[in-house]
């Protein structure tokens, strides 16, 4: 019954939900709703509580156990804390104050400021790493080694000439060229792997609808 | 030989060096720079601004801090045409941290129109002209029930504001309303609003997504999914473009600040030097190869 049950579980909501579509009769398209605006946002809030409760342990573990780079958890475990108290209880910014007093002076600490000024620069900085990673793979890996590698090499010139003010400099349909390259050979790629794609989804999905595929049940 | 092998194995070091300067000096100095728009942004913003009076602009901001240098200006320009061509505004967000950059981008672009105002009718006022419905999960319910009723999906707004009491939303019921929903992403949540919000509800839809993405999204620009699609710095830098001509052509000569445009200079002095280094890394191959054959 253990696996029976979320097996069942799955067939009938999965196969419920895709009928959904279909059929415009509103006995199913009110219980598709309640699924949809009730039953989904339960879940989701469950897995909030899943998430919060495994973060937690994960790195209450960490410190119990002294692990390597222990120290890191403390300031995920706080800042974790002082954020989620300011986000519920501390408004949104100094003109939409909420009932926790968060401000000393001039100086503020609302949601709003501290996203801006923690998460923001943060999150930029890890990102704009990725300009130099580039730049030095580019130099060391973009050979034209073979004839493949050559024709990616001539398409990441056009792409990337066509994309700055020099590359109309030096020849004035070269923008419009790059605009080709993509429109064109590379939609007719792309098409063809988003068709294998779709085709695969379609079939894993049904491999799991049917129960013949049970990894998620966990055990391997 | 010896000058092309330590050519091939240069410290990294010298590249970030290079890769540093050519993006900070363009940034410090910028040079003009006259972005000419490509087709799929010229078709965005033609759709926009002929929508109809009575459609609404939907702006999902479907990204988060890490790739806001590319889209924020996206999001910016997109609401300043909105604003400028008096048409309701809902603005929501599927990515959580995506939350703090649609106020940010709000509270930017409703000052700089109300500090132009002259009379109430011409400035933008939150729950009158515009509404921050904010976040909520998970996604397959935002998207197929604001077809229905977007009240139902977000019952109060960002600021806890009854959306039900909102003048905007008796504007903005569900997608019918809505001329147009852009999705602007670093994601692929565009084919999310593609699956659902379009294929149940056919409402017209457009992206602003990364450069490094715009390759999987021109099939859906080809096959008319998106009524247009801005793609990275460039794509935000031509909508720029397009709209302040509109603007000035619309007696709104504001100059406002075009952070697109301005950090094309720093992109393409970046472009240039990575091109740069393509050519000598692939010399020093070379050479080398036909030294040791």
């Amino acid at each position: 019954m253990q696996k029976r049950l979320p097996l069942i579980l799955v067939l009938v909501t999965g196969i419920f939900g895709a009928v959904a579509f279909f059929i415009p009769h509103h006995t199913v398209q009110s219980v598709d709703e309640t699924f949809r605006n009730d039953v989904q946002r339960i879940i989701a809030a469950f897995s909030l509580v899943l998430g919060l409760g495994s973060i937690l342990q994960h790195h209450l573990t960490k410190i119990q156990r002294k692990a390597e780079n222990w120290q890191y958890s403390w300031i995920t475990v706080i800042t974790l804390f002082v954020s989620g108290i300011i986000g519920l209880f501390g408004g949104i910014d100094p003109t939409r104050p909420g009932i926790l007093p968060t401000h000393i002076g001039g100086f503020s600490f609302h949601i709003q400021t501290l996203y801006m000024n923690m998460m923001v620069p943060l999150a930029a900085t890890m990102f704009s790493m990725l300009a130099f990673f580039m730049a030095s793979a580019a130099y060391r890996a973009f050979r034209a080694r073979n004839f493949s590698a050559t024709l990616l090499l001539a398409a990441a010139f056009v792409l990337m000439l066509g994309a700055v003010p020099l590359g109309r400099m030096i020849f004035h349909p070269l923008p419009s060229f790059a605009e080709w390259i993509l429109a064109v050979p590379n939609t007719a790629a792309k098409r063809g792997i988003n068709f294998g794609v779709q085709l695969g989804i379609l079939a894993t999905s049904l491999k799991i609808l049917l129960g013949i595929e049970r990894g998620w049940l966990g055990g391997g | 030989m010896e000058f092309w092998k330590k050519l091939q194995a240069i410290d990294r070091r010298w590249v970030y060096l290079v890769i540093w300067l050519v993006v900070m000096i363009p940034l410090i100095f910028p040079f003009k720079i006259k972005p000419v728009a490509s087709p799929p942004v010229q078709s965005l913003f033609t759709y926009i601004d002929t929508l109809p009076e009575n459609k609404g602009v939907i702006i999902s901001v479907d990204y988060t801090p890490d790739s806001q240098a590319e889209l924020q200006p996206m999001l910016v320009a997109l609401l300043r045409h909105a604003f400028v061509i008096h048409r309701p505004v809902g603005v929501l967000a599927m990515a959580l941290q995506g939350l703090g950059i649609g106020e940010d981008a709000l509270r930017q672009v409703t000052a700089e129109i109300n500090s132009h105002a002259r009379t109430s009718a011409d400035s933008v006022l939150n729950g009158r002209d515009y509404v921050y419905w904010g976040w909520t999960t998970p996604p397959i319910t935002v998207m197929l029930g604001m077809g229905q009723r977007i009240t139902k999906v977000f019952p109060v707004d960002y600021y806890g504001q009854k959306t039900e009491s909102l003048p905007v939303m008796k504007r903005m019921k569900n997608y019918d309303d809505a001329g147009i929903l852009v999705s602007v992403a670093a994601s692929s949540f565009p084919l999310y609003w593609i699956n659902l919000a379009q294929t149940q509800f056919g409402i017209h839809l457009g992206a602003g997504i990364t450069a490094v993405s715009a390759a999987d999204f021109y099939p859906y620009v080809n096959s008319g999914q998106f009524s247009g699609m801005l793609a990275g710095m460039k794509g935000a830098a031509e909508y720029e473009e397009l709209l302040e001509q509109s603007m000035v052509k619309r007696g709104m000569d504001w100059k406002l600040r075009r952070k697109g445009t301005e950090a094309m200079s720093s992109q393409a002095a970046a472009h240039l030097a990575i091109i740069a280094f393509i050519i000598i890394g692939n010399i020093a191959f070379f050479a080398t190869r036909r030294r040791k054959s």
